[in-house]
């Protein structure tokens, strides 16, 4: 029993160490010569643009629900007019970037893993090693550049489209214009909703790409390992997501509203 | 279709070489994985222009022997020289510089799928070599598909090749930076007997052409006899026997003739 529990322990201080060795080896290449930038963009496009779709079509649903789901009750308070208020609100700093990374790790940050996994099951990390190359800076800094690049641009576009799904929501029963629905949520918002919001998805993307880069990188031989990299890319990367948004909730509230 | 057999006169351009100048040189090599000891005191030289082939069942640290003289893996005891440098006290940047100057040839090609083959050969030359210039790249790209005859393959993706032609491509990737050493890593497992014999005869014919000291892992009979100078038999983590093919091949010694 102690026995292992100690070995639970020294892994998770083993991988600990690893990852922060990895860090190290990521921050060192970025600034080496040679950035890759076709696959940089090659990446953006793969990550972002194939995204795109996904995350407007989850931030229009959740606009919209929330909207159906907010309105009886703002209705039986007589604040019906706020309704726009609160989505641009709730959106804008919580929702909006939270639900945008949580579908990014699922899509990306699996993605990355089962890729760089089967790579390395394939040995063709290996080749681009011992070739001379260096598999870190054209595999891993590109694309961890490209998902904290990438996320907030995906970020913002959901929370505009999130935004237009509770415009619609709205109007199946009130009549509203669309320029003042647009006029109250703007004015419900200030610079400390939207830079926080901003700032905390580059942390997302990062943690994304990381996360998959890493478990890719390390994932052991074996086809059976490409799976669970992918899997644990997944897990791991949502949980970081929770972590940072809670870090900078706390941050944010400490700077702007104590 | 009879075997090529290397029992050729030595061309011109290895007379030409320095002789007996030692290219990698183990000694006492020790190698663990946990408790289990896969190299246990390894002792081998390859000279300049010799194809050595190391014999022997899977698992008995084939493969480690020769991740360890790349720098893939750290020995635990003994040393390791390349060109006379210690292989395990090269900082990155040295290690980089020795890999260009070796060739390694997985033994499943490790082609990078999400290219073309011409990707795929353009990228030593851009990421190692530096070259950008266009026409110094298809010249190279060009020459190199010719040599392991596959001319017409270079738009194709490696999903759409077999597994000789994977083969192929995965030694062109390797040559086309002009290696001094080459190691392959089982280059014949996987393939039909045809296909096998044509890998080792493309070995051999690619050594004339690039003038490459190459160490051969198998335990392919058939790629032996055609690719060695000089063949090693490892078992268990140690050598216990070196010579040529048909020296080893009349041997006495029952575990031996065995492999025979």
């Amino acid at each position: 029993m102690a026995e292992e529990v100690l070995t639970g322990w020294r892994g998770w201080l083993e991988s600990a160490g690893d990852q922060s060795v990895f860090l190290t080896r990521f921050f060192r290449n970025i600034f080496r010569g040679g950035f890759e930038w076709s696959e940089f963009v090659r990446q953006c496009y793969e990550i972002g643009y194939k995204s795109a779709m996904l995350v407007c079509l989850t931030s229009f649903i959740m606009g919209l629900v929330l909207i159906l789901q907010l309105r009886p009750t703002m209705v039986s308070f007589g604040a019906e007019s706020m309704l726009p208020r609160t989505l641009a609100v709730s959106v804008i700093r919580e929702i909006g970037p939270v639900i945008t990374a949580i579908i990014c790790a699922g899509k990306i940050a699996s993605s990355i893993g089962a890729e760089l996994g089967s790579m390395k099951v394939t040995e063709q990390i290996d080749a681009m090693e011992v070739s001379g190359a260096n598999p870190v800076q054209y595999l891993v800094v590109t694309r961890i550049l490209a998902t904290s690049f990438m996320l907030p641009l995906l970020a913002m576009m959901g929370d505009a489209v999130a935004l237009i799904g509770g415009y619609i929501a709205l109007n199946i029963t009130d009549k509203i214009s669309f320029l003042l629905y647009i006029h109250k949520c703007i004015g419900a918002l200030d610079f400390t909703d939207y830079m926080p919001a901003l700032i905390k998805t580059v942390f997302f993307g990062f943690a994304i790409g990381f996360v998959g880069c890493y478990k890719g990188f390390h994932s052991n031989r074996g086809t059976e390992s490409v799976g669970i990299a992918a899997n644990s890319a997944v897990v791991t990367s949502s949980l970081w997501i929770f972590f940072i948004d809670m870090l900078v909730v706390q941050i944010t509230t400490l700077l702007y509203y104590s | 279709m009879e075997a090529v057999k290397n029992t050729r006169e030595k061309p011109q351009w290895r007379s030409e070489l320095k002789k007996d100048e030692i290219v990698i040189e183990i000694k006492g090599l020790k190698k663990s994985f946990g408790k289990k000891e896969v190299l246990k005191d390894i002792n081998l030289t390859l000279k300049r222009g010799e194809n050595l082939v190391v014999l022997g069942r899977s698992g008995q640290g084939k493969s480690v022997t020769i991740q360890c003289i790349v720098g893939m893996l750290i020995p635990d005891g003994g040393s390791v020289k390349v060109f006379g440098k210690e292989v395990s006290q090269l900082s990155e940047d040295e290690l980089k510089e020795l890999r260009t100057r070796i060739g390694f040839l997985f033994q499943g090609a490790a082609l990078y799928d999400s290219m073309t083959v011409r990707e795929n050969l353009e990228f030593p030359l851009t990421r190692v070599l530096k070259i950008k210039d266009k026409r110094e790249l298809d010249k190279r790209v060009e020459e190199v598909l010719d040599a392991v005859g596959l001319p017409e393959a270079a738009n194709k993706m490696p999903s759409d090749l077999s597994g000789g032609m994977r083969k192929r491509i995965g030694l062109a990737r390797t040559l086309i930076v002009k290696p001094e050493i080459m190691l392959y890593d089982e280059p014949t497992t996987g393939l039909d007997p045809i296909t096998s014999r044509e890998i080792s005869e493309l070995i051999l014919k690619m050594q004339e052409k690039y003038k490459t000291s190459s160490i051969i892992i198998t335990h392919d009979m058939e790629c032996a006899e055609i690719t060695s100078d000089r063949v090693v038999i490892m078992n268990e983590g140690e050598y216990v026997a070196e010579g040529t093919f048909d020296d080893l091949k009349q041997s006495d010694d029952e575990f031996i003739r065995s492999y025979f």
